[in-house]
């Protein structure tokens, strides 16, 4: 998933992934604008230091055991509150892809795998409706997953493989279109809804066996060393297949989770009762500390902001799952002493790249001269200064497991740019006065960005050409082939935590509307990484990701790593386990309790 | 009376076919498509040309707007969702509920606050008014016409985001603005929505005190004016049954443009406030892409402005007998 | 002649206005008396302060902007000061007015009856449906056809002379004493002047009412008024009968009056002769006469006399006037002036006015 800015995410929540895949720099202002109020401090922290990257890794059968590890001096029951803007767009998880409606669904939905939090900063991919976090034999290509015991529907009946599969079947049908396609996929093909129309019409998807009702077999056609990692999201989330309503369901979900929805008024409340059958002890991953959740929705971030300053009433037992501090607020809170134990900061765990078209700066020298003289800390500055972002200098995530830290172009040493080495690049090059076509998103904070840029660049005599593109076509324009552009910002989220949902897709195949966007095709770089796609192991993947990721950047230089936004938020004073989760960037439902 | 009201009627509803006509196929003119964002991120052709299918989208737009036209007059049936009673305005792009419903759900959030809100501009910005001309030049006029500039120079998102940090998150003077419906509990409707009216009405009294007031000065140099006092009628009797009887029509003027927009100020009030009404659904709907829900507002827009307006034009025959409804 | 207790008397009034430029002198000591069942015609030009006057009587004036001072007494009873109810009483009861300009005075939002009506049920408590009655009643003796229909009508669905009607009607509904007319019929095309003014002496005749007659209008006087006064700015220069006063003036501003008046019989290429010159400024007046600059005689009365000091009319009952000129000199001088316009025709040469003038004496 892929956002950058506070709006951005909000717009996500509603179920248009499509456009915050491709949501533009600075859309709709956000904690970006918040910049022109923040001078840059003298004794300014970098975030870096502060937030270390996750471990993220993959659990045993013992990890896979209920109850879920509870968080210090939790205390169960009372209700507690969660106010958001928007409410959920499906309650059918076939349809969710989405980090904020699939953080959600953590209270009603389980899956075969799912993440479980076992320290700070700590997670494992453990069996969730499984008993551990899969089987891998035939070379990564068969995943076998055993339901545990005693995993029951909200109406008590047990949760069986032909659910399961079922649930994976029904994807196949027309009627979903909104949800991952990763599963689907590597049972079938790319284009995977030609191939099988969904278990409606009474025919099954032939490699997905269930051999018991216990048991269930996915044969992939290729190896998929992380398909533990794809059946975590919610999109995998288990539909009863006794209970399917197809189009219906989204409106009237079976619960399989901690919680049952007892009452829903569309986009302005939502209640949640505990459901009796789920049992704690099959689920690791789900603490479900307090009785009663009450949703409400319709709140913008100013009014999410200004009410957990004051902190009054039932407010203090009030939290909320995506909204940030408001820009206009957010200086003043960060250097409000009291708010400072309620306030929950994290890294976005997405990418944020300036592009180089690669077919029109042919000449990786001048790529490097820029990134060498980037002005990163500048633009820093603009967009909020150093307390709401923390400087990248990889293209992977820090958040992504097996992330290796480097920094070829000094982004940490030399904030303010390495002129020098730039001058020098460009003077080996083959125009050392290039002239660049900068498209940017023409709003008030990026077009300060560009300025900075331009002076920058200026400086070691390249000239910006800085054209303005309109917010609403941004990805249109830019996801063109012929954009007619040299560079450009652009963003791209994981799906899950690996690399396997990024270099595939933003190296992958150069088509317009694509997202291989600096339109690298470089036959060694394609190999390499279909070679680590067909690895079993997890943990060599990994490995064999963080070290294309430095070999991309030192010998091809597609992109100059943007900034990394800091999210920000408040909570109610009673509220306890809460924290921003560096997976989905949202605050979990697992962890959280009401203090007394 | 009867033949005007057939006429503009008539009038009406032409030009609210040709605003949705013209929403719609602008629509398809916006670089975003709903299908895309109704298919997940990574989205295989086959997906979207279901996604699309979903929507209705894959027909030529022409046929997809008679349909829309036919679903408002005699229902649809839509594949999955079931069959969609007239007046059917289709289901949302986002979460397939039923639009119709979702307006009328938030349509008395909207209504409250205007009522509520033009009910205590219209007293006093009238009756500022009234004071100021009766005072003209005195302080009072003058403290009048100072607060209706300041007030006039306010807006919503500033005076209403001021008022809720202060009013209800700082001193805690009066809850946070929510919406109770009016025959549930009458008082907390009103208590509910009290803040956003004295705001709203804060900002729009300074309009009535003005207008008021620059009439009212007018009418009282009239000679029917004079004519009344010259009879014997009371200072009282002479304001009111005559003097005031000749600013309504500027008053009602002002009032029905106020009432015809309710629904664009109601985006930022709703905003502002945190409640949900017919403003934020129409900005959701754009930001959402969401064509049916987009194509409820905007005609329940245009159908606020035509309605009032009508509403207004009839009305100046009753307040004017010398105004012929043609 | 004079009774101890005049009807309607209006001694030394002053009235004077606050204005951005300084102080309007409106009036400046005007007197004069109205009997019952009489008509005092009030001449003058535009500014002389006819209608300041007759607002003064009612009270109409706004009190914030308005100095007035003098006496205004209906049958005694001071008027000037009195309370707001008292006036308020008085208004549209024993004392009415008729406005120029019917159009503009009758509410455009009420029907006729509504308004006739309205003062009504004010001054005599009637109920909604006496007061309808009434009102038709009054149209029907204003000479409105077809009343019971038209009461319930608006006034721009009357015609002018109709809508004047209605005025009257409105005046007289409550059969007031004094019935103040201000330019009554300077709207109106002549014939329906005429019918008018005729509508007026008859009802008077009915009941006795006073009325002042404002207008600039000397035909009119003619045609109605039993006394006349001429006034120029601010203050009376000439009083007297209506024969008097029209038929031997004696104030020089008089004889500009009449002979600004065209005559039937007058060959065309016989130039009017208007008072020349422009009214004075009633801030800074001129010295002396006030009509001085624009008089033909100034001298004829003393070298300096005119320009440095005011004539008073004469405070005695019966015809007077304010000028200097001795009333031989005026006697004179006034067949000069009238043969002056007349050669052709002499003195034979009448207006239609005239001739009712002789009529009537």
């Amino acid at each position: 998933m892929s956002t950058r800015r506070r709006p951005a995410l909000a717009v996500l929540a509603i179920g248009t992934l499509a456009l915050t895949a491709a949501c533009a720099k600075g859309n709709a202002g956000g904690s970006a604008d918040a910049g022109s109020s923040s001078a840059p401090r003298p004794s300014e922290t970098n975030l870096t230091e502060l937030f270390a990257p996750p471990k993220i890794e993959v659990g045993t059968a013992d990890d896979s055991k209920g109850p879920a590890i509870e968080p210090e001096g939790v205390v169960k029951g009372s209700t507690v509150n969660m106010i958001d803007r928007d409410d959920y767009p499906h309650l059918d998880p076939g349809r969710v892809y989405d980090n904020v409606t699939a953080n959600f669904h953590l209270l009603i939905t389980r899956g075969l795998t799912g993440y479980k939090k076992v320290g700070d900063n700590h997670y494992k991919v453990v069996g969730d409706l499984a008993t551990d976090a899969g089987q891998v034999s035939d070379g990564g290509k068969t995943w076998t997953f055993t339901l545990k015991d005693g995993v029951k529907w909200q109406d008590g009946s047990p949760i069986t493989s032909a659910d399961v599969k079922w649930s994976m079947e029904r994807l196949f049908a027309p009627f979903i279109t909104e949800g991952p396609p990763y599963i689907q996929q590597w049972l079938t093909e790319e284009d995977y809804k030609k191939s099988y129309k969904g278990p409606y019409d009474g025919k099954e998807l032939g490699n997905i066996e269930t051999p018991d009702d216990k048991t269930v077999v996915f044969k992939f056609n290729e190896p998929h060393a992380d398909a533990n990692y794809a059946l975590a999201m919610t999109g995998y989330g288990i539909v009863p297949k006794a209970k399917d309503t197809k189009e219906k369901y989204d409106k009237t979900p079976v619960s399989s989770g901690p919680y049952i929805i007892a009452a829903h008024s569309l986009d302005k409340s939502m209640d949640l009762e505990r459901n009796p059958n789920w049992d704690p002890a099959t689920d690791p991953i789900r603490g479900a500390y307090p009785d009663k959740w009450h949703l409400e929705f319709g709140y913008q971030a100013l009014a999410v902001t200004d009410r957990f300053v004051a902190d009054t009433g039932d407010d203090q037992k009030t939290f909320s799952f995506y909204t940030h501090v408001a820009a206009e607020r957010t200086q003043q809170v960060l250097q409000d002493k009291s708010l400072q134990d309620r306030i929950m900061r994290r890294p976005s765990p997405y990418g944020d790249y300036y592009y180089f078209n690669l077919d029109r700066v042919k000449d990786v020298k001048i790529r490097q001269a820029i990134a060498y003289a980037w002005p990163t800390k500048q633009i820093q500055t603009i967009t909020g200064g150093p307390d709401t972002s923390v400087i990248n200098t990889t293209i992977l995530n820090p958040s992504v497991s097996g992330w290796e830290d480097y920094d070829v172009f000094g982004f940490k040493q030399h904030p303010e740019g390495d002129l020098d080495k730039a001058k020098e690049l460009l003077a080996q090059s083959g125009d050392p006065t290039p002239t660049i076509v900068y498209g940017y998103n023409n709003t008030p904070t990026e077009q300060r960005v560009t300025v900075a840029i331009k002076n920058q660049m200026a400086k070691i005599g390249i000239k910006i050409v800085a054209k303005p593109m309109d917010t609403k076509t941004w990805y249109d324009a830019t996801g063109k082939v012929e954009n007619g552009l040299d560079m450009y910002w652009g963003g791209w989220g994981a799906d899950w935590p690996t690399a396997a949902t990024v270099f595939p897709v933003i190296f992958g195949p150069v088509r317009d509307g694509g997202y291989n966007q600096s339109h690298l095709k470089d036959p060694e770089v394609t190999a390499e990484i279909k070679r680590i796609e067909g690895l079993a192991d997890v943990d060599e993947a990994n490995k064999a990701w963080a070290a294309l990721d430095k070999k991309i950047m030192e010998t091809i230089t597609p992109l100059v790593p943007g900034l990394n936004n800091v999210g920000l938020q408040l909570r109610g004073s009673k509220v306890g386990g809460a924290e921003i989760d560096p997976i989905s960037w949202v605050v979990s439902p697992n962890t959280i309790f009401v203090k007394p | 009376m009867l033949r005007f009201l057939t006429r503009r009627t008539v009038a009406a509803a032409v030009t609210l076919v040709i605003i949705a006509a013209v929403t719609f196929f602008l629509f398809f003119a916006m670089p975003s498509d709903p299908a895309r964002l109704a298919c997940g991120k990574v989205c295989p052709p086959e997906t979207l040309a279901q996604a699309r299918h979903n929507l209705g989208l894959d027909q030529p737009i022409f046929v997809q707007f008679l349909e829309w036209l036919a679903g408002v007059f005699v229902g649809r049936d839509y594949e999955g969702l079931g069959h969609c009673s007239a007046p059917c305005l289709g289901y949302s792009f986002v979460n397939r509920a039923p639009v119709f419903n979702t307006i009328i759900d938030r349509l008395p959030v909207t209504i409250s606050l205007t009522i509520g809100s033009s009910v205590i501009y219209l007293i006093f910005g009238v009756g500022t008014g009234v004071i100021a001309a009766l005072n003209q030049g005195k302080a009072l006029d003058k403290i009048a016409s100072v607060a209706s500039l300041i007030g006039s120079s306010m807006q919503i998102y500033f005076v209403g985001t001021l008022a809720m940090y202060f009013l209800v998150f700082q001193w805690q003077l009066i809850e946070r603005p929510r919406y109770v419906p009016f025959t549930e509990n009458p008082l907390e409707w009103a208590y509910g929505l009290l803040l956003p009216w004295l705001v709203l009405a804060m900002i729009s009294t300074a309009n009535y005190t003005r207008m008021t007031r620059s009439t009212m000065v007018e009418q009282l140099s009239e000679d029917y004016v004079r004519t009344a006092r010259a009879k014997g009628m009371s200072g009282r009797t002479v304001i009111t049954r005559f003097a005031l009887r000749g600013t309504l029509s500027p008053i009602a003027t002002i009032f029905g443009v106020d009432l015809a927009v309710l629904i664009g100020g109601a985006i930022i009030t709703e905003t502002t406030f945190s409640l949900q009404g017919v403003g934020r659904l129409s900005i959701q709907s754009v930001v959402n892409s969401d064509l049916p829900m987009l194509m409820a507002t905007v005609l329940l827009a245009a159908a606020a402005i035509v309605v009032f307006n009508i509403i207004v034009d009839a009305l100046y025959a009753v307040i004017d007998p010398r105004v012929r409804l043609s | 002649m004079t009774p101890i207790t005049p009807f309607l008397s209006v001694q030394d009034l002053h009235v004077s206005f606050q204005t951005e430029d300084g102080i309007v002198k409106a009036v400046d000591g005007l007197s004069f008396d109205v009997e019952k069942g009489t008509t005092l015609g009030i001449v003058g030009e535009s500014g002389s302060g006819k209608s300041v006057t007759n607002l003064a009587i009612l009270g109409l004036h706004d009190p914030e902007r308005t100095d007035i001072g003098g006496q205004v007494r209906l049958e005694g009873q001071e008027l000037l000061g009195a309370d707001r109810t008292t006036m308020e009483r008085l208004r549209g009861n024993r004392i009415a007015m008729i406005f120029q300009d019917p159009l503009t005075a009758l509410s455009p939002f009420h029907t006729v009856g509504r308004q006739i009506g309205e003062v009504y049920r004010k001054h005599k408590g009637a109920s909604k449906r006496e007061a309808r009655e009434r009102a038709i009643e009054m149209l029907e003796r204003v000479g409105i056809p077809n009343a019971k229909v038209r009461v319930d009508e608006y006034p721009h669905m009357f015609s002018g002379g109709m809508r004047q009607r209605v005025m009257i009607a409105m005046a007289l509904v409550c059969d007031p004493d004094l019935l103040i007319a201000d330019e009554p019929t300077t709207a109106l095309d002549v014939t329906v002047q005429a019918q008018i003014l005729d509508l007026l002496k008859d009802l008077q005749q009915q009941t006795g009412t006073a009325i002042i007659l404002i207008t600039h209008d000397l035909g009119v006087v003619a045609q109605t008024a039993h006394n006349v006064l001429v006034m120029y700015a601010g203050r009376a220069v000439e009083r007297g009968t209506m024969r008097e006063v029209l038929g031997s003036p004696r104030h020089p501003y008089t004889w500009g009056l009449l002979s600004s008046v065209p005559r039937l019989g007058t060959s065309v290429d016989v130039p009017l002769r208007p008072v020349r010159g422009t009214p004075p400024s009633l801030i800074n007046p001129p010295p002396g006469c006030p009509f001085h600059p624009r008089c033909d005689y100034p001298e004829l009365a003393g070298p300096e006399l005119c320009r440095t000091q005011r004539p008073e009319i004469s405070p005695d009952a019966g015809h007077g006037d304010a000028c200097y000129l001795t009333l031989r000199q005026k006697t004179d001088l006034r067949t000069v002036a009238h043969a002056a316009q007349t050669t052709q025709t002499t003195q034979t040469a009448q207006t239609a006015q005239t001739t009712h003038i002789k009529d009537r004496a």
